[in-house]
């Protein structure tokens, strides 16, 4: 009986996916798989294994979200190393930096307690990532949001959207002491709405939405002032339909939602590719290394999902979007239940990221609203992307403990 | 050869998906249900009527009272309120023949019931209001 329930356990169920995953990538892709690669991928299945074993031991918080990551980033993995040995190979190595990283932040942000009197440094930083991403930034697939630095290229946006979660809950949690500069809301609303500007102008249109959601949400909960929230809802309507009537971008987009066949030489074709992989999956799927993902345009970013749909089957596919809805129930669950303030908005913020980028990624792959390119986190392929959603993660653990206060912390020290 | 393989692990696979989503949901299932649910029948019991957000430091909403219960600042206490304003021992609630008892354990600041301060023992009705420092519970006690 004992030995059923341990066998059963999430951890020993994503171990034995991986091996098996391993093992399948390893006939498919016969002798021609190097050493060093299959070590590489040896080493974090046990680093995984080892990381969700120890993590019950070192936090008195959440076990459920690193696990329910975990499972996805092998999802991820299997299906981008098949797609393409080399950028397998390279998002390997990502995923083990997202995983240090994941302990490295969780223990920077236990150890220090000074996050939420840093709002001036977050805007300051906010800001000189944008500079950066308009000096040196390089376009890719029509957004400037590419910054190379000498073998390396990231996305600033990515990072921006973390500062973003923590200006708005230094600001909300310090209500109080922001109350005594007039109209600090409105302040606030305007550095938000000229964040957002500035990602319209690179053309960076998903990135744009997902800062607004999560400014939207956190001032729907928090602010006191009620005429704001109206006032942002009747904006983003306002620029919705300025956006859509000024820019070209925003059109096309829109148009080959509504009826991609009929643009389906240009800008349909994306969207029209991704439902036939979908289409051709079926509910199990074609099998691994017997469909053909490569018809998709960039489908390890962005149209990751309709590959997994195609060889692992749209059952798989479900399984994602129920494993990002428990992965945002449980943040839910994790900010209810913390009592300091400042935590407890960071922890909605991050659940709210989370939740909504999978949504519009997901959303637009499978032609529900109108597709805008982002990256599915965890799954998709990409350093930034999943170093960033890793460091979410990493605080958002930080949320599920309890957070002793100051004083508390005195006192215990007495 | 490597197509029969591929064909069997893909239904593996999402076996093996949903077994583990459906672990995850059940453990946090058993979570939720192992949370302390009190049954407040036949049972005084005060509950907290600020808001539990406001309030700088841990608190629970409901304090059953079982023979005594004591507020104060020192760890020993029923109720321990890390508030400047609450003495080591503030006050306690003693029950004596199915009646309550409110006694206020010389406080620096005082024990409020109902706006009015106490200073000697006093009974407890269903529905008064004890204050101490910023906090107040309500003594509910529907026999």
């Amino acid at each position: 009986m004992n030995k059923g329930i341990l066998s059963r356990s999430p951890r020993n169920l994503l171990f034995i996916f991986q091996v098996l995953g391993l093992t399948l990538l390893l006939i498919y892709k016969g002798k021609d798989i190097d050493k060093l690669t299959l070590g590489t991928a040896v080493g974090l299945v046990l680093v995984i294994y080892l990381s969700n074993y120890i993590l019950t031991k070192i936090t008195s918080g959440d076990n459920y979200i690193f696990l329910i990551t975990t499972m996805l980033v092998s999802i991820g993995i299997i299906m981008i190393y098949r797609i393409n040995e080399g950028l397998g190979i390279k998002q390997l190595i990502w995923i083990s930096m997202g995983i240090f990283l994941f302990f490295l932040t969780y223990f920077i942000i236990r150890k220090i307690r000074i996050w939420e009197n840093l709002t001036y440094i977050y805007l300051i930083g906010a800001y000189i990532l944008f500079i950066i991403t308009f000096v040196f930034g390089d376009r890719k697939h029509g957004a400037i949001n590419w910054v190379n630095i000498g073998q390396f290229s990231f996305q600033p946006s990515e990072i921006i959207k973390i500062l973003l979660i923590f200006i708005l809950s230094s600001y909300y949690s310090n209500k109080d002491r922001w109350k005594e500069i007039k109209y600090s809301s409105y302040y606030l609303m305007g550095i938000i709405y000229s964040f957002i500007m500035l990602l319209f102008l690179q053309k960076d249109l998903g990135t744009a939405l997902v800062f607004y959601t999560i400014f939207v949400a956190i001032q729907f909960i928090y602010e006191d002032d009620r005429k704001l929230v109206l006032i942002n809802i009747g904006l983003s309507i306002f620029f919705g339909i300025l956006g859509y009537t000024l820019f070209d971008h925003v059109k096309i987009r829109f148009q080959s939602w509504l009826n991609p066949w009929k643009y389906i030489e240009r800008q349909g074709y994306q969207i029209t590719q991704s439902l036939f992989a979908i289409a051709e999956g079926g509910f199990f799927g074609k099998g691994l290394g017997l469909g053909h993902p490569d018809f998709i345009p960039v489908v390890y970013t962005d149209f990751i999902f309709s590959a997994i749909c195609e060889e692992m089957g749209i059952f798989t596919g479900i399984g994602i979007i129920m494993l990002f809805m428990i992965l945002v129930y449980r943040g839910f669950k994790i900010a209810i239940a913390q009592r300091n303030k400042f935590y407890r908005i960071l922890a909605l913020g991050i659940s709210i990221l989370f939740g909504v980028q999978s949504f519009i990624i997901l959303g637009g792959v499978i032609k529900m609203i109108p597709l805008t390119g982002l990256t599915l986190p965890f799954i998709s392929y990409g350093g930034s992307s999943i170093l960033t959603s890793f460091i979410a993660l990493g605080i958002l653990q930080i949320c599920s403990e309890e957070i002793k206060t100051k004083e508390e912390l005195d006192e215990a020290g007495d | 050869m490597y197509n029969i393989l591929a064909l069997l692990f893909k239904y593996i696979f999402i076996i093996i998906i949903y077994l583990f989503i459906f672990s995850i949901i059940r453990l946090i299932y058993l979570d939720i249900k192992g949370m302390n649910v009190v049954s407040f029948d036949n049972k005084a019991y005060i509950k907290l009527i600020n808001r539990k957000d406001y309030l700088p430091y841990k608190i629970e909403e409901y304090y059953i009272i079982d023979k005594v219960l004591t507020l104060g600042r020192h760890g020993e206490n029923h109720i321990v309120v890390k508030d400047p304003y609450i003495s080591k021992e503030h006050f306690q609630i003693v029950e004596d023949e199915d009646e309550y008892y409110l006694e206020d354990l010389g406080s620096a600041n005082g024990t409020y019931l109902n706006g009015d301060k106490i200073y000697d023992i006093v009974k407890l009705q269903d529905g008064d209001i004890i204050k101490a420092g910023q906090i107040e519970f309500l003594f509910v006690n529907r026999k």
